[in-house]
């Protein structure tokens, strides 16, 4: 009897000290911890993936891919020349504070954003909605703002007048920074809005639970969401840092997914029987730039020798462990219909033929330049001084002495514009929404970097016609140019379009990684998690 | 003693205004500002430009003549002064909000690593010394070198791989589990399980805390070891010493009443340094091990160059440190009748 009883307290004790399991609760290990939960007020993908639960966007994207498809608005329709962007809502939404999702909740998040002067955008205390500038040229008022008028047309219908024909403005506006939040909740909190001491309230798939800054945001499923509802009864997306640490956590099962493992963890992921490895669609390019200040680089056979000394597919297969692929695109692989058929996957990898064009160009004993790499890993460039290594290597056997440098991400960033510049470098691009626009015109575009001091008007022109364009053939058309000029160019040498490795227990079910870097994990179901 | 020590309070407030500057010109004088930081790889010149308006980083920094006050570091000061240490550039979350939650989280962290370098390394060095050239010396010193040799990123990944995904002992990382339902109190979560009566989530903020203490304290284990060592061996060879074995003491208490308190006065010297050390190099220990502390956010602050958190955690550690440089030197009277504040 004695025994029984020491036996039932033993067990007692035992349960006590053991944390009450959740039924479904899903885990996610993010690289770190969002900025900020308000949006259009931040840049990073974290935020961005953390907003994506809490908030909709006026235009969503199918899953899996960029294509365009209805969110919040249940359709959209441009004029003529795409000058004014008309949005349909979609009825009988609500915010998680029960608010209604009306036109007066899209102005109002719109304005707050375009508007310096709006009561609500608390400018005077921080806010600086910067991507909204580089996305849509500017603010109210400025010369290059893309949005000229915002106008309510009925309670469920908002008409966006553009000051230039844009037809990637509905993928502009659905990219996840732009989350339509609660006004109320805005009113509410004030300049607290977005930060752990507020509650961030959308129409999204979860409901903002807490967050505990660098450890954890906990979010609740939305039981009335009007799409389809989550399969968990808990999201808890855990601030991981270190990426070896995050594969340790998901081989312990202490996560049930993460993103942005570096490239040589896949096969670890792959010998383990209860992981399964996730490559998320390309959708970034890394590439090097070379400056038209260097009295090397301006010569274009020079250029060319050193795009085709560069063996990139061999690069791409030792450091991206087959998680990418190299051709002559500047834009990833789905966007491929942007690509010109006149040029062709690539350069041939000919040292020799490169060797004698340098010769033919005036430089047969070869020449020095500094290429600076990357201080910082990014899905585009993961080992930036390895890939650096091997770059020089290639471009060694030619003749071309290369001097390695690098320096702190910042002081980097802020170098390559200044004269005379970096000669060459490594930098890349993760695009934001599904258009060409968005890569051709970070790197090329009238705003772009002055880092290789060339900026024909021929190209600015036809980038204007490309955003312009509202038939897909049009648009093919104009960026087939764009590719023509600048592969023929050769001032940025595309090296990788990379599929950054995610990776899941083999019980998550219904993952879709979208190309865009997040995507709602509504679609998500955990079979057998123990 | 009252006056030592009002002296000493006058003299950290010094300090903190020296380092308050310091901190406000360092930061501003390191290349690449915020904007840039905060743009990435869309930091074109004129977003730059643009951005830094915005931010208020175009203005003077100590004068301007249009608007005396409208300058970067009256305006930093007058803040200061109120108890505002600014909020993050980035986050718009005030920095002493982020101290406040933070600094329980490296406190314990920092307490454990001690805790854990004190329960092995000072029993190690005092056995090292009484076993001197034994298996026992070689076995101390043969930690030492590899707790301080030995990186503690490399050291913590290990632990997290073999304790945690090997034999799945222990978590791999943070605070809390998954599950974890614990609103915090004191914000030290093994104490506020227990004081919310919640032994489940006491055990389980423990077992999370023991391989980044462990990482943490390695270093330091080596450190206390090795002085504990050379200490106990100086003291050990004093007169008084001699004269204690010439009464027919026994090594007990030779060692523990006469020797081990002399030899202790370096011992908690050192322990003073680490206490700081402790504090300012829990930076890798809180990122690999997902550990919400203040070194991991001041290291991601300086690399985004958000001012107002590097500021306000370059003052906050130099806060911590006098108070435990201070804290120090008062324990010295209590091991050494013969110190005397004046």
């Amino acid at each position: 009897m004695k025994k029984v009883l020491f036996k039932n307290v033993l067990l007692t004790a035992a349960l006590a000290l053991v944390p009450s399991a959740g039924a479904a609760t899903l885990v996610f290990g993010a690289n770190g911890d969002p900025v900020s939960l308000e949006s259009a007020n931040i840049t990073d993908g974290i935020s961005i993936l953390v907003q994506r639960q809490i908030y909709d966007t006026l235009v969503d994207f199918k899953n899996g891919t960029t294509d365009p498809v209805p969110g919040l608005a249940t359709s959209w329709k441009s004029n003529a020349n795409a000058t004014q962007w008309t949005f349909t809502l979609r009825r009988n939404v609500r915010f998680h504070d029960g608010t209604p999702m009306n036109a007066d909740a899209i102005i109002f998040n719109l304005s707050r954003w375009w508007d310096k002067a709006h009561p609500y955008g608390f400018r005077d205390q921080g806010r600086t909605f910067e991507i909204v500038g580089e996305l849509l040229g500017g603010y109210k008022g400025d010369a290059s703002a893309v949005i000229k008028n915002i106008v309510k047309v009925n309670d469920y219908t908002v008409r966006v007048d553009l000051n230039k024909s844009s037809s990637v403005f509905p993928n502009v506006i659905g990219s996840g920074y732009f989350g339509i939040a609660s006004p109320t909740a805005i009113r509410k909190d004030g300049a607290k809005y977005g930060t752990p001491a507020s509650k961030a309230v959308g129409t999204g798939p979860f409901i903002f639970q807490s967050w505990r800054t660098g450890d954890r945001v906990v979010l609740l499923p939305n039981k009335l969401y009007w799409g389809e509802k989550a399969k968990v009864d808990q999201l808890v997306i855990r601030s991981i840092k270190d990426a070896s640490q995050r594969l340790n956590e998901l081989k312990a099962g202490t996560i049930d997914f993460t993103n942005d493992l570096t490239p040589d963890a896949l096969r670890s992921v792959q010998s383990d029987k209860n992981l399964v490895a996730v490559k998320r669609p390309s959708f970034n390019v890394g590439f090097m730039s070379l400056n038209n200040r260097n009295q090397y680089l301006k010569v274009a056979k020079v250029r060319e020798a050193l795009s085709m000394a560069i063996n990139k597919k061999a690069i791409a297969e030792a450091f991206w462990n087959g998680l990418g692929v190299s051709n002559a695109s500047f834009v990833p692989p789905v966007l491929a219909w942007a690509n010109s058929s006149k040029v062709p996957s690539d350069y041939k990898f000919d040292p020799a033929a490169a060797k004698k064009m340098l010769a033919d160009a005036g430089y047969p004993n070869g020449f020095s330049l500094d290429l600076w790499y990357m201080p910082v890993s990014r899905p585009y460039f993961p080992t930036p001084k390895p890939i650096a290594e091997a770059i020089a290597a290639d471009l060694s056997a030619i003749g071309v002495k290369v001097n390695l440098k690098t320096e702190d991400w910042a002081k980097y960033l802020e170098d390559r514009n200044k004269e005379p510049g970096f000669d060459m470098y490594m930098i890349g691009w993760t695009g934001d929404y599904g258009d060409p626009d968005n890569f051709y015109s970070a790197y090329y575009g009238p705003n772009a970097s002055d880092d290789i001091n060339w900026n024909p008007p021929e190209l600015q022109k036809l980038l204007e016609q490309g955003r312009a364009a509202t038939s897909q053939a049009d648009k093919a058309k104009a960026y087939a140019q764009i590719h023509e000029i600048t592969y023929n160019a050769n001032y940025r040498i595309p090296m990788v379009h990379s599929n950054p490795l995610s990776a899941a227990r083999t019980y998550l079910k219904g993952w879709v990684p979208s190309p865009l870097g997040s995507e709602a994990y509504n679609t998500i179901s955990l079979v057998g998690k123990k | 003693m009252g006056s030592y020590l009002i002296r000493r309070i006058l003299r950290t407030l010094l300090v903190m205004i020296g380092i308050s500057l310091l901190v406000f010109v360092f930061v501003r004088s390191i290349p690449g500002d915020p904007a840039t930081a905060m743009l990435g790889e869309r930091a074109t010149p004129q977003a730059v430009k643009n951005l830094r308006t915005q931010l208020g980083l175009d203005k003077p920094w100590f004068f301007n003549p249009a608007n005396p006050l409208d300058a970067q570091y009256p305006k930093y000061v007058a803040a200061l002064a109120k108890g505002d240490l600014g909020s993050g550039i980035k986050s718009n979350i005030p920095v002493r909000d982020e101290l406040g939650s933070r600094f329980p989280a490296t406190a314990e962290l920092s307490l454990a690593a001690l805790f854990f370098a004190l329960v092995i390394g000072l029993p190690a060095g005092i056995l090292a010394a009484l076993r001197r050239n034994s298996v026992w010396d070689n076995l101390a010193t043969t930690i030492s070198l590899v707790g301080v040799s030995m990186p503690v990123f490399w050291l913590g990944l290990l632990l997290s791989y073999f304790f945690a995904v090997k034999l799945g002992w222990l978590p791999p990382s943070a605070r809390l589990g998954n599950e974890s339902t614990l609103e915090p109190l004191t914000g030290f979560y093994v104490l506020d399980g227990l004081l919310r009566g919640k032994p489940a989530e006491a055990w389980d903020a423990l077992r999370h805390l023991i391989l980044p203490a462990i990482a943490l304290g390695s270093i330091p284990l080596a450190i206390i070891a090795r002085i504990t060592r050379s200490s106990l061996l100086d003291v050990l060879g004093q007169d008084y010493v001699r004269t204690a074995r010439a009464k027919g003491l026994s090594q007990r208490t030779i060692t523990l009443k006469h020797a081990l308190r002399n030899a202790l006065l370096p011992v908690v010297t050192v322990i003073g340094l680490q206490a700081g050390a402790l504090l300012g190099g829990a930076v890798l220990t809180e990122t690999i091990f997902s550990w919400p502390g203040i070194g991991s956010w001041v290291y991601e602050a300086i690399s985004q160059r958000d001012y107002p958190i590097i500021q306000g955690g370059v003052i906050f550690a130099a806060l911590v440190v006098s108070v435990t440089n201070l804290l120090v030197d008062l324990s010295y009277a209590s091991l050494d009748p013969r110190i005397q504040y004046r």
